[in-house]
C-alpha cells in the first residue's frame, strides 16, 4: 500500500461530500457517487488489513508538524487496536448505500463526511486532531437527524447534540490540562500519544481531568448513566443513521478509551475500574431489561445495542488481555450483526410503514431469505456459538471472571436477558400468526441478498474462525496491557511509601 | 524607514478619511464610488500592514514621539484585524445601503477616521496618546452609531453610548492624573520602573489603575459595564454593529494587554479582581444571551461572553515574555466570525432591517443554502467547534489559562462555551429544521455576500493555518 492511504482514506471522503453539497447533483447522481466512493474505501480497508504485519507497532504511520508552537501534529497510524473499528468502518458504508434510495443528496454528502471524520478520529494519533475529527463526526449526525428523522426528531437532535458536545468540551479542557502536563514535566510541547503515554500524572487535577475524558467517552459509548439520549437519537435517526450511530460511532468511543485513556491515566484507569466496570454491567442489565418492554422494535434494538455497547466497554474496563482482545474483537462483531439487524428494521419499517411489534407477525413464511439473515444476525448478536458475537464475549467475559468473579456473573447474567428480548422479538415478528397485513410482504430482491450476503458469511466466517483477526490483534493488545500492568504495579508500591511520607512530616510538626 | 513604514498604514487611513471629508462637499460625489475610495484606502493600508505585520518591537521616530508610540507583532496583528474589518465592513455597507438609504459620504470618511483612532491606539505606549486615540475612535463611532437620524433605536442607542462612554472617557482620564501622580510620567515604560523599583500597591497606583481599567472594562463590555452593549449594538445599522464588535474590540482588547503587561506586579495586584470579571463576564452574557430572541441582540450579548474569553486570556498573559499572540489569535477568530455574520445580515436584513428575529430566519437554507449554510460556519467558528478558527482561538485560551495555573478559569471557560452552544444551535436549528415562510429577496449587490463566502473561508484558512501563533 502506498504510503498516505490514510490521508486518502480520511480526505476522500468528506471532500467528496463537500463537492455533493457545492454542486448541483441528482438524487440518484449523488447516490452514485456516494457508492463509488465507499467502495473505493471498501477497497482500502480490505488493502490495509491483508497488508497489516501485526507487530504491535503502529503502522502506515504519517508525522508532519501542524502547529510547532504547540507540538500539534498531523500525524496517523494503525495498529492492531484501530485496525478492527477502521475495518468496521470501511466496510459497512457501501451497503448503506446500496440499500437506501429516496434520501436528498444531503444526505449522501453528510453520510461521506461522517464516514470521513471516523476514519480520522480512528487513525489520529495526536490527540488534537483526533479531538477535531470527534468533534466534525457530529455535524453530519446533527443534521441527518434534524432534517432527515423521524416526527419527533428536534427534541432528539437537541438531546444528542447538547449531550455530546457538553461532554467532548469537557474533553478539550482535560487534553490541553494533559499537553500543559506534558509541557511542565519534559519541557516540550507534544499533544502525540506516543510522548503521553510517558506523562506521570498525579491529585486532584489529573483525577478530574480523567474523569472528564470518560465522562465524553461515555456519552459516545453510551455508558450508563450517560445514555438517556440514545433510545430517542436512534429511535427517530433515519435507519442508516442509526447504523452509523449504533455501528461504528459508539465503538469510536470504546477504541477512544483504550487509545487515549488507559495509557495516559493507568494509575486512574485502576483505581476507577471496578467502579467503570459495575457501570458497564449495569447498563447491560438495565438497557436489556428496557429492550423487553419496548414495543417499537426499533427502540428495542436501540436498547439492545446500547446493552451490547455495555458488554464492549467492560472487556475494557476488566484490563487483561484476554478481556481487550475480546472487546475488540466483540467490535467488529457487534458493528455487523447489530449494524445489519438495523438495517433490517428499516427495511420492515420501509415496507410495513409501522415499526410496531404488535402489528407484525408471520414475516417468516413470507420471506424466507430474508427471515434466515435475519436470524443470523439476531443469534450473532446474542452470542450464539458459531457466530461471530460468541468468540468477543466469551473472551470477555473469561476475562471478567478473571478481573472480579462477580463482575463476570453479572455479566454473564446479563447475557441471558438478551436471549430472552431478542428470541421473542424474533418470535413476534416473524412467526405466531399469520397476520393479514404481512401478506404481501417481499423478500429480500436479488440484489438485497448479494449486498446482505457477504456481511451475513463475515458474521458465521468471524465465529467459526477467528484466528486471522485475533492475530492481528492480539500483539497490540498485550502491549497495551503489557505497559498498564508494570505501571500499575510500580505505582501500587509508590503510593504505599508517599503516605508514610506525609505521616513523618505530619508528626514532626 | 522601518519607522515610517510601520506608520505608513495609519497615515494612509488617516489622510483617506480627509480625501473622502473634502470630496463629500461635491454634490456630484456620490455614496457609492465613496464607498469604493475607502475600499481602496482600506486594501492599501490593509496590505503594507501586511508586509509589516510580524517586525519585532521598535519604538517609532523615538526622537520625534519619545517612544510614545510603539510597534511590534502584536499591534501588527491588531493593527490588521482593524484593517481587515474596515474593508469588510466597507463591502457589507455598500450592499446594506442600497436597502436602507441613509447613507451620505460623510459616513465613509468617519469609518476612516474610527480606525485611524483604533490603530493608532493599539501602538500607543502612553497614557495621553491612549486617550485621545480613544477618543477620535469614540468620537467617530458614536455618529456611526447614530446615524440614522429617523430611527428611535438608532437615537436611543446614540444616546446611550454617547452618555456613557463619555463617563468612561472621563474615567480614563482621572486614571491617567493619578498613575501620573504616582509614577511621575505617563508613559509606560517610566511607570514600569517605577513599579519595579516601589511597589504597584500605592494608593495612587491603585486608583489610577483602577480607573484606567474601569474605562477598558466599558468599551469592551466586560461586566458590569456591559449593559449598554445590546441597546447600542441593536440600534446600529448592521455593518456598523459588526464594525464595532470587531475592530473596536480588538483595538480596546490590545492597548489593555499592553497596559496589564506594563510590569509583573501590575498584573499580579489584579489577577483576582479580573477573575471575577472574567467569569461573571463570560455566565452573564451567556444568561442575556439565552434570552434574546432578536438576533443582533444575541450577538451583542454573545459578544460579552467573547470578552470574556478574550479576559482569560489577559488574565493568563506571562509578563516576562509578552508577545500578545494568544489574545491576537482570538481576535482574529473571533472578528472573522462576527464579521461574517453581521456582513450576511446586512444583505438578509431586508428593507429598513425588517428581518431581525429568529423566526425571521426560518427555513433560509430551503431558500438560500449557500448563505445559510455561510452563517452556520460563523456560528459554528464562534461556538468552537473545529476545525473552525474559533476551536482554535478557544484551544489557545484554554492551554494559556493553564499554563499559567489558572485551571478554575479554564473550566469556567469551558462550561461558558457548553452554554452558549445552545443560542448558536438555535439558530442553525431555525435556518435548517423549517419551512421557509419567507422569500428572503435581496437586492442585487455582490458586494456582501462575497465578503460572506470570502469570510467564511478565512474562517476555515486561519483554523487551519494559525500562523499568528
Amino acid at each position: 500500500m502506498f504510503e498516505n492511504v490514510l490521508s486518502v482514506m480520511i480526505f476522500l471522503p468528506i471532500l467528496a461530500g463537500l463537492a455533493l453539497l457545492l454542486f448541483p447533483v441528482g438524487k440518484s447522481g449523488s447516490r452514485l457517487t456516494g457508492f463509488i466512493v465507499s467502495v473505493i474505501i471498501f477497497m482500502f480497508g480490505i488493502e490495509l488489513f491483508l497488508d497489516f504485519t501485526g507487530n504491535g507497532g503502529m503502522e502506515y504511520a504519517v508525522n508532519r508538524p501542524w502547529i510547532d508552537s504547540l507540538g500539534i501534529s498531523y500525524s496517523l497510524g494503525i495498529d492492531g487496536i484501530s485496525l478492527l473499528v477502521l475495518l468496521a468502518c470501511s466496510l459497512l458504508f457501501p451497503l448503506i448505500f446500496a440499500v437506501y434510495s429516496g434520501k436528498t443528496k444531503g444526505y449522501y454528502a453528510n453520510l461521506l463526511i461522517a464516514q470521513g471524520a471516523m476514519l480520522g478520529a480512528i487513525c489520529a494519533t495526536d490527540i488534537v486532531l483526533f479531538y477535531i475529527f470527534w468533534e466534525i463526526m457530529l455535524l453530519p449526525i446533527f443534521f441527518m437527524i434534524g432534517l432527515w428523522g423521524g416526527e419527533k426528531r428536534l427534541a432528539a437532535t437537541l438531546k444528542i447534540t447538547i449531550y455530546t458536545i457538553a461532554g467532548s468540551l469537557l474533553m478539550l479542557a482535560a487534553l490541553v490540562y494533559v499537553g500543559v502536563s506534558y509541557h511542565s514535566q519534559f519541557g516540550a510541547w507534544s499533544f502525540n500519544i506516543a510522548d503521553l503515554r510517558n506523562l506521570d500524572l498525579s491529585g486532584g487535577f489529573a483525577v478530574t481531568a480523567f474523569i472528564m475524558f470518560m465522562i465524553a467517552f461515555a456519552i459516545k459509548i453510551p455508558l450508563f448513566p450517560f445514555h438517556t439520549w440514545l433510545p430517542d437519537a436512534y429511535t427517530e435517526a433515519p435507519t442508516s443513521t442509526t447504523f452509523v450511530l449504533s455501528a461504528i460511532m459508539a465503538k469510536i468511543g470504546v477504541y477512544a478509551v483504550i487509545r487515549f485513556v488507559i495509557p495516559v491515566f493507568e494509575i486512574e484507569f485502576a483505581r476507577f475500574a471496578l467502579l467503570l466496570s459495575l457501570a458497564g454491567v449495569v447498563g447491560m442489565m438495565y438497557c436489556g431489561l428496557a429492550a423487553i418492554t419496548q414495543k417499537d422494535f426499533k427502540r428495542l434494538l436501540a436498547f439492545s445495542s446500547a446493552s451490547h455497547m455495555g458488554i464492549i466497554a467492560l472487556g475494557v474496563f476488566c484490563m487483561n488481555i484476554q478481556a481487550l482482545t475480546g472487546s475488540l474483537f466483540q467490535i467488529v462483531a457487534h458493528a455487523t450483526s447489530t449494524g445489519i439487524l438495523f438495517v433490517f428494521a428499516g427495511l420492515i419499517e420501509e415496507r410495513m410503514q409501522t415499526r410496531n411489534i404488535a402489528d407484525l407477525g408471520g414475516i417468516a413464511y413470507r420471506a424466507p431469505i430474508f427471515a434466515t439473515f435475519f436470524a443470523i444476525a439476531m443469534l450473532a448478536s446474542v452470542g450464539l456459538p458459531g457466530t461471530s458475537g460468541f468468540i468477543g464475549e466469551f473472551l470477555i467475559i473469561l476475562g471478567a471472571v478473571k478481573f472480579n468473579a462477580f463482575i463476570g456473573f453479572l455479566a454473564g447474567t446479563a447475557l441471558i436477558i438478551g436471549v430472552c428480548y431478542m428470541l421473542w422479538m424474533f418470535q413476534r415478528l416473524f412467526f405466531e400468526k399469520s397476520n393479514t397485513k404481512t401478506e404481501g410482504f417481499k423478500d429480500l430482491s436479488l440484489l438485497e441478498t448479494v449486498t446482505f450476503l457477504p456481511v451475513i458469511l463475515l458474521i458465521l466466517f468471524m465465529g467459526i474462525y477467528p484466528q486471522p483477526f485475533l492475530q492481528k490483534i492480539e500483539p497490540a493488545a498485550e502491549l497495551h496491557v503489557a505497559g498498564f500492568t508494570t505501571m500499575t504495579v510500580t505505582e501500587t508500591v509508590a503510593e504505599t511509601v508517599v503516605p508514610a511520607q506525609e505521616h513523618d512530616t505530619h508528626h514532626k510538626n | 524607514m522601518n519607522d515610517f513604514l510601520s506608520l505608513l498604514p495609519l497615515i494612509i487611513i488617516c489622510s483617506g478619511g480627509i480625501v473622502l471629508m473634502l470630496l463629500s462637499v461635491l454634490e456630484t460625489m456620490k455614496t457609492e464610488t465613496a464607498s469604493y475610495i475607502s475600499l481602496g484606502f482600506f486594501g492599501i493600508a490593509f496590505f503594507i500592514q501586511f508586509l509589516i505585520a510580524c517586525y519585532p518591537e521598535s519604538d517609532l521616530f523615538a526622537g520625534t514621539f519619545s517612544s510614545m508610540l510603539v510597534a511590534n507583532s502584536f499591534t501588527g496583528v491588531a493593527g490588521l484585524i482593524i484593517l481587515g474589518a474596515g474593508f469588510f465592513t466597507v463591502m457589507s455597507c455598500h450592499t446594506y445601503f442600497q436597502q436602507n438609504k441613509v447613507c451620505t459620504v460623510e459616513f465613509y470618511s468617519l469609518l476612516l477616521f474610527a480606525s485611524c483612532g483604533m490603530i493608532l491606539l493599539t501602538l500607543a505606549r502612553e497614557l495621553i496618546t491612549a486617550f485621545i486615540s480613544l477618543e477620535i475612535m469614540s468620537l467617530a463611532i458614536y455618529i456611526l452609531v447614530g446615524y440614522d437620524r429617523k430611527r428611535v433605536t438608532s437615537t436611543e442607542a446614540l444616546l446611550k453610548y454617547l452618555m456613557l462612554g463619555a463617563f468612561a472617557g472621563a474615567f480614563f482620564t482621572m486614571g491617567a492624573a493619578l498613575v501620573y501622580g504616582a509614577a511621575g510620567s505617563t508613559r509606560f515604560v517610566e511607570i514600569s520602573n517605577y513599579i519595579s523599583s516601589n511597589s504597584a500597591a500605592t494608593p495612587l497606583l491603585i486608583g489610577g489603575a483602577f480607573f484606567i481599567l474601569i474605562a477598558f472594562l466599558f468599551k469592551v463590555a466586560a461586566f458590569p459595564f456591559h449593559a449598554w452593549v445590546i441597546d447600542v449594538y441593536d440600534g446600529a445599522a448592521t455593518p456598523v454593529t459588526g464594525f464595532m464588535a470587531t475592530a473596536l474590540k480588538a483595538a480596546v482588547f490590545t492597548v489593555f494587554a499592553n497596559f496589564l503587561a506594563i510590569n509583573g506586579a501590575l498584573q499580579k495586584e489584579w489577577i483576582t479582581f479580573l477573575f471575577y470579571i472574567a467569569l461573571f463576564t463570560m455566565f452573564g452574557g451567556n444568561l442575556i444571551a439565552i434570552g434574546q430572541s432578536n438576533i443582533k441582540r444575541m450577538l451583542a450579548a454573545s459578544g460579552i461572553v467573547h470578552s470574556g474569553y478574550l479576559l482569560i486570556g489577559l488574565i493568563a498573559i506571562s509578563t516576562k515574555s509578552f508577545t500578545g499572540s494568544v489574545i491576537a489569535y482570538y481576535l482574529a477568530a473571533y472578528a472573522v466570525g462576527t464579521l461574517g455574520i453581521f456582513a450576511a445580515l446586512s444583505y438578509l436584513g431586508g428593507k429598513n432591517e425588517s428581518r431581525v428575529s429568529f423566526d425571521d430566519f426560518k427555513g433560509l437554507a430551503k431558500v438560500r443554502p449557500y448563505s445559510a449554510a455561510a452563517i452556520s460556519v460563523f456560528l459554528l467558528s464562534m461556538a468552537g467547534i473545529p476545525p473552525t478558527a474559533g476551536f482554535m482561538g478557544k484551544f489557545y485560551i484554554i492551554t494559556s489559562a493553564i499554563t499559567e495555573g489558572q485551571i478554575a478559569l479554564a473550566v469556567f471557560g469551558v462550561i461558558s462555551s457548553i452554554l452558549s452552544m445552545w443560542y448558536y444551535l438555535r439558530l442553525i436549528i431555525c435556518m435548517y429544521f423549517n419551512e421557509a415562510e419567507d422569500s428572503f429577496e435581496i437586492e442585487k449587490s455582490p458586494f456582501a455576500p462575497a465578503c460572506t463566502f470570502i469570510l467564511a473561508v478565512c474562517v476555515f484558512a486561519i483554523g487551519l493555518y494559525p500562523i499568528v501563533i
